[in-house]
């Protein structure tokens, strides 16, 4: 027993830092974090058809749903950048992120709002996050390549970087569409 | 923009709105016709009210549009929700032919398990694997049917969980990870079976602390192993001595407790640095003597770009092994006072397309199951085992993203007849 009360002194001393709950973030929240200077973050839908998906598909990025929500952050009417959340499955549940993207669209920052797995909670961790800042359309964005695998969770980051590389294609999509500002 | 469809009635009383101002006006006063201006400009503002209601409920609606539009709305569709209860499985189909020993060549359903987790609310789970080994489980065949996990996790803050039940021992690098597409080879290392079982599992309750710098802790108060049930006569504890012993939480004898620590690092992205240490007492009350089983790891793994690299070291010692073995002199196989092994692997990732995969591997390992014995006196005491060294050779192919094939070559430095080609099937989900 005495290993037992010495290994809750290790907890004790390791003190956490996080917020309570398997939610973290909401995406009001993660689009402030990602945009502080922005005064207003305009909603806007954007909807991709059938040849706008094949042209993903093409690309080697799944398209998976047609509708998109996109956060544009504005400063006195400007846009500042954008921020699109999304959902993927991790090993077995649902893991919710989201993505801010530069007006040059490259990613800006990207946040873990829940996750809810057993395992591989370390995707949250800042240092694995950073990893995707400044990567854009050129980039490959895939587990292996340019973003390293976190052991143990290889399912989770094969998902969430998935799930970057498909928004950052997105959002490139929909502005060549001019469809935002 | 299209206009939605306005409700009839909507349409109706402006229209007739309007028209009743029209006429009015040839035959009314200023003041008659500004009151229905008035009214008219109210009217408008109930349509506009309705329109706009519209509006969102189009934005909620699941159907796509049918070209790319981007235009300011209400928020969409709430995320899809995660189901309550996923069913999992994995399984490795593998194919062994010794290359000195063809006649010994087998095919093998390994491993077939099935498995759900259900969510009974946002911070409870029960996570569960049912396993069949070797395809056929009866009286007469050698396959088993085994409950793999079957525990109740529940997260008390963000960075504590809470697990009761039966579950996976947190130590080395495959034994919570044991999945085929989680592992080089088609077989399971020799070190993380014959010193680390696999898969190992005990029965108590566990606290997971998973910190923002990291770190994952884990603690807790099992099951252990049973050194009564020491069968001196097989072979089966030169194989893997822990192996031979564990209990799997059936019918596990319980008079002695074990407690366990993991700590594992994460905060480098691509590294892992962790360690483990098991102990407790195993003769559960019903020997002479008393025997503590310890067992303990360090590991490290490392995945820059398309490398992966690994390395882990165990070694693992049962106390009092002089007093347990006294009335077990004379037979082939004695309980060892230490046992240990190590191992070094080097993958690279060489072509990928889509989810297509190819990784080669290397793996050299050098493991001892009885690295030492007690000393019992002269003749009596046992040699200690020679170390067997394996080198494997081969690569991993993933299909699909959860569907694995694999090849590889090992060879056996001490027991050459063993040396064998191996291909295998897995899949995971």
């Amino acid at each position: 027993m005495r290993l037992v009360v010495a290994a809750a002194a290790v907890f004790a001393a390791t003190a956490p830092t996080s917020a309570f709950a398997v939610d973290y973030l909401s995406a009001e929240q993660a689009a402030k974090l990602m945009f502080p200077d922005a005064d207003a973050f305009d909603v806007r839908n954007v909807a991709l058809d059938a040849a706008q998906l094949q042209q993903l598909d093409a690309q080697g990025i799944r398209g998976r749903s047609a509708n998109w929500q996109v956060r544009v952050a504005r400063r006195a009417g400007a846009a500042l950048g954008f921020v699109i959340t999304d959902e993927v499955i991790g090993k077995v549940e649902l893991i919710s992120y989201a993505v801010g993207i530069a007006l040059d669209g490259s990613v800006k920052q990207v946040e873990i709002l829940s996750y809810r797995e057993s395992h591989g909670f370390e995707i949250r961790l800042p240092a694995w996050r950073r990893q995707f800042v400044g990567k854009g359309i050129g980039a490959a964005l895939r587990v292996g390549e340019d973003i390293a695998n976190i052991s143990g969770a290889t399912l989770s980051c094969t998902h969430v970087t998935d799930g970057v590389r498909r928004i950052v294609a997105v959002l490139a999509l929909a502005r060549r569409n001019g469809g935002l500002a | 923009m299209k206009l939605p469809h306005l409700p009839t009635r909507t349409l109706l009383a402006a229209a007739i709105a309007l028209a009743a101002g029209q006429a009015c006006a040839q035959t009314t006063t200023e003041a008659e016709l500004a009151r229905k201006l008035d009214q008219l400009a109210s009217e408008l503002a109930a349509v506009k009210a309705q329109l706009a209601q519209m509006q969102q409920q189009k934005a909620a609606a699941p159907a796509p549009p049918p070209a790319m539009a981007a235009a300011p709305s209400a928020p969409v569709a709430a995320a899809p929700q995660s189901p309550a209860t996923v069913i999992t499985s994995y399984g490795e189909l593998n194919y062994n032919r010794p290359t000195k020993r063809s006649q010994d060549a087998q095919a093998d359903v390994r491993r077939f398990v099935l498995g759900y987790q259900h969510r009974f609310d946002e911070k409870t789970k029960v996570v569960t694997e049912l396993e069949v080994e070797h395809a056929v489980s009866s009286a007469s065949d050698k396959g088993e049917v085994e409950v793999e996990q079957a525990y109740v996790e529940r997260q008390l803050t963000p960075t504590y969980a809470l697990r009761a039940g039966l579950f996976l021992m947190p130590v080395g690098l495959l034994n919570e990870n044991h999945e085929p597409t989680a592992f080089y080879g088609v077989e399971r290392n020799f070190v993380e079976t014959a010193i680390i079982p696999s898969t190992w599992r005990e029965g108590g309750v566990q606290l997971v602390g998973s910190f923002d710098n990291g770190l994952t802790v884990q603690g807790g108060l099992t099951t252990g192993f049973d050194l009564t049930k020491w069968d001196a006569t097989s072979g089966e504890g030169k194989e893997s001595p822990l192996g031979s012993i564990h209990q799997e939480m059936s019918l596990a004898k319980s008079h002695d407790l074990a407690v366990f620590g993991a700590v594992n690092w994460r905060g480098v992205p691509g590294l892992l640095l962790g360690g483990s240490l098991f102990t407790g007492q195993a003769t559960q009350g019903q020997a002479v003597g008393k025997g503590r089983v310890t067992l303990w790891d360090l590991h490290a793994r490392w995945t820059p770009g398309r490398w992966d690299l690994s390395a882990l070291y165990t070694r693992g010692t049962i106390s009092n092994t002089a007093v347990l073995n006294a009335t077990l002199v004379g037979n082939p196989t004695l309980i060892p006072k230490s046992f240990d092994g190590y191992y070094v692997q080097g993958a690279y990732k060489v072509w990928s397309h889509e989810d297509y995969a190819l990784s080669p591997f290397v793996r050299f390992e050098q493991y001892n199951t009885a690295r030492s014995y007690a000393d019992l006196g002269p003749g009596l005491t046992p040699d200690a085992a020679r170390s067997e060294r394996v080198i494997t050779l081969g690569a991993n192919f993933q299909v699909a993203q959860g569907i694995v094939v694999k090849a590889d070559y090992q060879r056996f430095r001490e027991n050459a007849d063993l040396n064998r080609v191996n291909l295998g099937l897995g899949w995971s989900f």
